[in-house]
């Protein structure tokens, strides 16, 4: 197969030749890597690549993945970045309208009907930038003569993969681990490795999120080796009996074999102290399931984390141990109970944040140490509970949370906001994924993504369809497919409100934004059916954040009410270099020549960009310290 | 050698002075208000404290049209003038001592308390005036009151204070009141307790906006370290405090006016601190906070412009 441009153009194509999501656990070579958390077995490509930028698809560097292409004239680019930040292509700042407002006129395709495919908008748009991204590497032993895949945490917002000039595969879905299996196409010695990555595609009007609108490879980059015996995919299902004593857990494990299916998998489940409490060895088949079951379960939440060990080692034939696999298992029970969200048999009580993956100086390539500052925030102030707005985060952070007793709304990496919403008003005479047949499998695979890779977090309580997006059978369909595969967690969509057709088909709970408190409680006063939060609340724009007392009211007179998200955790700015006194300053839309552009409504943080709380934190604190 | 008991009172031909132990104050008539407030040897104005009525807009006012709606106060804020001078000496008024009415007068003329107001008109549409009064004891200490007159079809106000602009930054101030940076509707987290702030610190908010506000204090001292004084290379700590008279009040002190605030769409757009504005309020408006783009403060936070409004503090004596 051949990278084809117009994959660009077709929001029925936005996968080619990817591995299968599947579960985040890491394999390792043996029990002490595991227990280092140091896998031989994978190996970083973060860090220079080789990198030249075209302003449009026409001038970019054709054929540069061919061995042979003469690459002397690429720059260098570090990976994970946005090609915006380092110079290349111009910054923005957009809220609701599309990026390209003012200067393209477009429908997205099918919107206006079946036969309006949109021929050309993106692979022939002529400020569709491209970067072209070239890495060499070598194996490094422990991945030599394995099977070896390469993921993608991050890459925005469309790609191509070539490898020693072979074809690979295709991506969109910015904010989704992008894997591909490289095997077939390595080769002893150094390899070479494109990815040309196209700045928009259909997957633009998916990704609508109230953001900069950056490009690149923004986040990390890796190789990982398949040993002889590999676990592809695994499902931990820790349930909780209704007295709250009794822990069950089943475990599915998807396995594959370099060359035959033979040998044990021996499965362990320890406490937190590391004191063994089931054991269970089997041999090794496609799929492999095993339950055990524990009298007197440590459950987890938010002030008592408790998280049991499990791990699984991987024998071959032979009985050497070839792959090592730890997770953490958290149990606990979520439930709606007489129309109220109980977990653990406690009302649930949302001292929640929005969360923007920011850094001003990195922008959306946040580091552990931003995450971890972050989380003692949320300790230090009551935050009990965080939305990831809109899309994925790094798939560490959904660690950081199990550890930290975080609650989650994991939510899609989807936001259509410019397509129904205009001018503040609801406006879907055009809208996607809106019914469209032809944009369904674009936004289920979004929400297959996030299922497949966070599925064994227990910090998750809620899937989130997205952001903004209207209503109509897409969102249906993302809705049932949460129900189908995840019978342990609850659906979350706050768009369902601007379309009451759906609302018995799409979310779990009545979710609203910016509702002020005496309309909530008129909600709460009509016997609802659904349990009430807000997705998006204290909309916390400069010096704001006042009232939020009548919110907190809320929670001791209406037990449906169970809190929200603050809008939202850090302002986003940038750090520049002042053009008159060469001071850092920070800038925010439209401080970049950017037009169309919402200028300051990027910063609406508790904390500046800077990550210092804004006084309003101390208030933050307050509220939510009265039901932690 | 001065009275330690008495005020010393010099009724000038275009001011009325008004002197003690280490303090002298000027109130300036044609100025239209206190002109110089001098203790230890230290000028404290920078020119005459004026009625407030203006906050640099929050982007929550931006976003729900308040600063449309209030727009006659920031033309209030920045025009109000003097309309009218009285004073009162030892509890008795007296007509406006200037010549030819001053000419019965000495230079060793004392008095017990003096009392001066001005009253201030508003350019707004309809007028309505603030009075400002100052009663002075022998001690130095000014207790101050200012009246707000409410008026039918006023908006409502996005401040109400009195302003004093220092004429150089200060070193810090410490006050007795709430942590942080406080508002009516957002101030239950403030934590009760005497702090320190070392400089004038401007909340970096990304568009520079009304900020540094501290509800509910008992007193506020700012410290300064220079003057302008040409004859004064002293820069040993000096300070003043600002007290409540019988309920707590609010104050922001800071480098800089709401309309130097307001002109700014960056910090670094922001003038090099020189002054200190110190101002003490009467009636502080919510920042609210349900949204960005429209929602209001919630109502019981709203200063209503057609309501008479009062507030009280005294600037502490020496004794």
């Amino acid at each position: 197969m051949q990278a084809d441009l117009t994959w660009l153009d077709d929001p029925q194509t936005f996968r080619i030749n990817q591995l299968p999501a599947h579960s985040d656990h890491r394999g390792y070579a043996t029990v002490a890597e595991a227990q280092a958390g140091q896998s031989s077995l994978v190996q970083s490509l973060d860090g220079n690549w080789d990198f030249q930028f075209a302003a449009d698809p026409q001038h970019r560097p054709a054929g540069f993945y061919q061995p042979d292409y003469d690459r002397s004239d690429f720059d260098q680019l570090t990976v994970p970045g946005h090609i915006e930040l380092a110079g290349y292509g111009q910054i923005q700042y957009i809220n609701t309208a599309y990026p390209w407002e003012g200067k393209h006129y477009r429908r997205p395709a099918y919107s206006m009907g079946a036969d309006q495919p949109a021929h050309g908008m993106f692979s022939e748009d002529p400020e569709n930038t491209v970067g072209a991204y070239v890495k060499r590497f070598t194996l490094q032993p422990a991945l030599q003569n394995q099977r070896v895949s390469i993921e993608f945490d991050g890459v925005e917002q469309a790609m191509y993969l070539w490898l020693n000039g072979h074809f690979v595969g295709y991506a969109e879905d910015s904010f989704s681990r992008s894997e591909f299996d490289l095997t077939r196409y390595l080769q002893p010695g150094e390899n070479l490795l494109a990815v040309e990555v196209f700045k928009h595609s259909t997957a633009a009007f998916l990704e609508d999120q109230d953001m900069f609108r950056f490009s690149g490879i923004f986040r990390s980059v890796r190789l990982a080796a398949k040993p002889a015996l590999h676990l592809e995919d695994l499902t931990i299902r820790p349930t909780v009996d209704a007295g709250l004593t009794t822990g069950t857990l089943n475990l599915q494990l998807q396995l594959s074999a370099a060359q035959q299916l033979a040998g044990t998998a021996v499965i362990t489940l320890q406490d937190a102290t590391g004191q063994p409490l089931w054991t269970t060895e089997q041999a090794v088949v496609d799929t492999l399931t095993a339950t055990t079951t524990i009298a007197h379960v440590h459950l987890w939440q938010h002030h008592d984390p408790y998280l049991y060990h499990l791990r699984i080692c991987l024998h071959n034939a032979a009985g050497d141990l070839v792959e090592v696999i730890p997770y953490p298992v958290g149990f606990r029970r979520l439930e709606i109970k007489d129309k109220v969200i109980m977990l653990n048999g406690q009302r649930l009580i949302l001292n929640g944040v929005n969360r923007h993956e920011w850094d001003a100086h990195r922008g959306r390539a946040v580091t552990t140490a931003d995450m971890h500052h972050d989380l003692e925030v949320f300790a230090d102030n009551h935050i009990n509970a965080v939305r990831t707005c809109h899309y994925p985060d790094q798939p560490v952070w959904y660690d950081l949370c199990d550890q930290h007793g975080v609650y989650m709304m994991a939510e899609n990496n989807l936001e259509t906001h410019g397509t129904w919403q205009k001018m503040g008003a609801v406006e879907p005479s055009y809208n996607v994924p809106g019914d469209l047949p032809q944009w369904q499998l674009a936004v289920l695979d979004r929400a297959k993504s996030n299922y497949e890779m966070f599925k064994n977090h227990p910090a998750i309580l809620f899937w989130s369809l997205g952001n903004e997006s209207y209503a109509g059978e897409d969102l249906v369909a993302m809705d049932a497919y949460y129900h189908h595969v995840d019978p342990t967690r609850l659906t979350h969509y706050e768009g369902v409100f601007q379309n009451r057709a759906y609302a018995d088909r799409i979310s779990d709970v009545e979710s609203r934004m910016y509702n002020p408190p005496r309309e909530i409680e008129k909600y709460l006063q009509e016997s609802p059916t659904k349990p009430f939060l807000d997705c998006e609340y204290m909309h916390d724009m400069g010096n704001s954040l006042g009232g939020m007392a009548s919110y907190t009211a809320l929670i001791d007179r209406y037990p449906m009410y169970q809190g929200g998200f603050i809008w939202d955790f850090i302002d986003q700015a940038l750090w520049v270099k002042d053009e008159v006194t060469g001071q850092p300053v920070l800038r925010y839309g439209g401080d970049f020549d950017d037009r169309h552009s919402d200028y300051e409504f990027s910063g609406d943080g508790l904390l500046f960009a800077d990550r210092t709380p804004k006084p309003a934190l101390q208030e933050v604190r307050y509220e939510y310290g009265q039901h932690d | 050698m001065a009275n330690t008991t008495k005020l010393n009172v010099t009724y000038g031909d275009v001011t009325l002075g008004v002197s003690g132990d280490h303090f002298r104050y000027i109130f300036a008539y044609d100025r239209g208000g206190l002109e110089s407030l001098v203790r230890y040897g230290k000028e404290w104005l920078y020119r005459t404290p004026m009625p407030a009525f203006w906050r640099a807009t929050t982007d929550n006012d931006r976003g729900n049209g308040f600063s449309q709606q209030s727009a006659m106060w920031l033309g209030a804020d920045a025009f109000t003038h003097c309309t009218q001078v009285a004073v009162a000496v030892d509890g008795q008024s007296i007509p406006l001592p200037i010549a030819p009415e001053n000419n019965r007068y000495s230079d060793h003329e004392t008095a017990t308390t003096v009392a001066v107001t001005f009253t201030y008109t508003t350019p707004t549409v309809p007028a309505t005036t603030v009075t400002v009064s100052y009663l002075m004891d022998a001690t130095g200490k000014l207790s101050v009151a200012v009246h707000y007159r409410g008026a039918a079809g006023l908006p409502e106000l996005p401040a109400l204070g009195l302003r004093f602009v220092l004429p150089t930054a200060a070193s810090g101030f410490d006050y007795q009141g709430l942590s942080g940076e406080t508002y009516p509707d957002r101030m239950a987290g403030g934590q009760p307790g005497t702090y320190h702030v070392t400089g004038l610190p401007v909340t970096p908010y990304l568009v520079p906006q009304e900020c540094g506000m501290h509800m509910a204090n008992d007193w506020v001292t700012v410290t300064r370290d220079h003057t302008l004084n040409n004859a004064d290379p002293d820069h040993q700590p000096f300070g003043i405090t600002l007290q409540k008279h019988d309920a707590p009040f609010a104050f922001s002190c800071l480098p800089y006016t709401p309309l130097e605030l307001e002109n700014a769409t960056h910090q670094e757009e922001l003038p090099a601190p020189r002054r200190t504005v110190l101002t003490v309020y009467g009636a502080v408006r919510g920042v609210g906070g349900i949204d960005s783009w429209g929602a209001d403060v919630e109502p019981q936070y709203h200063i209503a412009g057609d309501q008479d409004h009062d507030f009280q503090f005294e600037i502490a004596g020496l004794a």
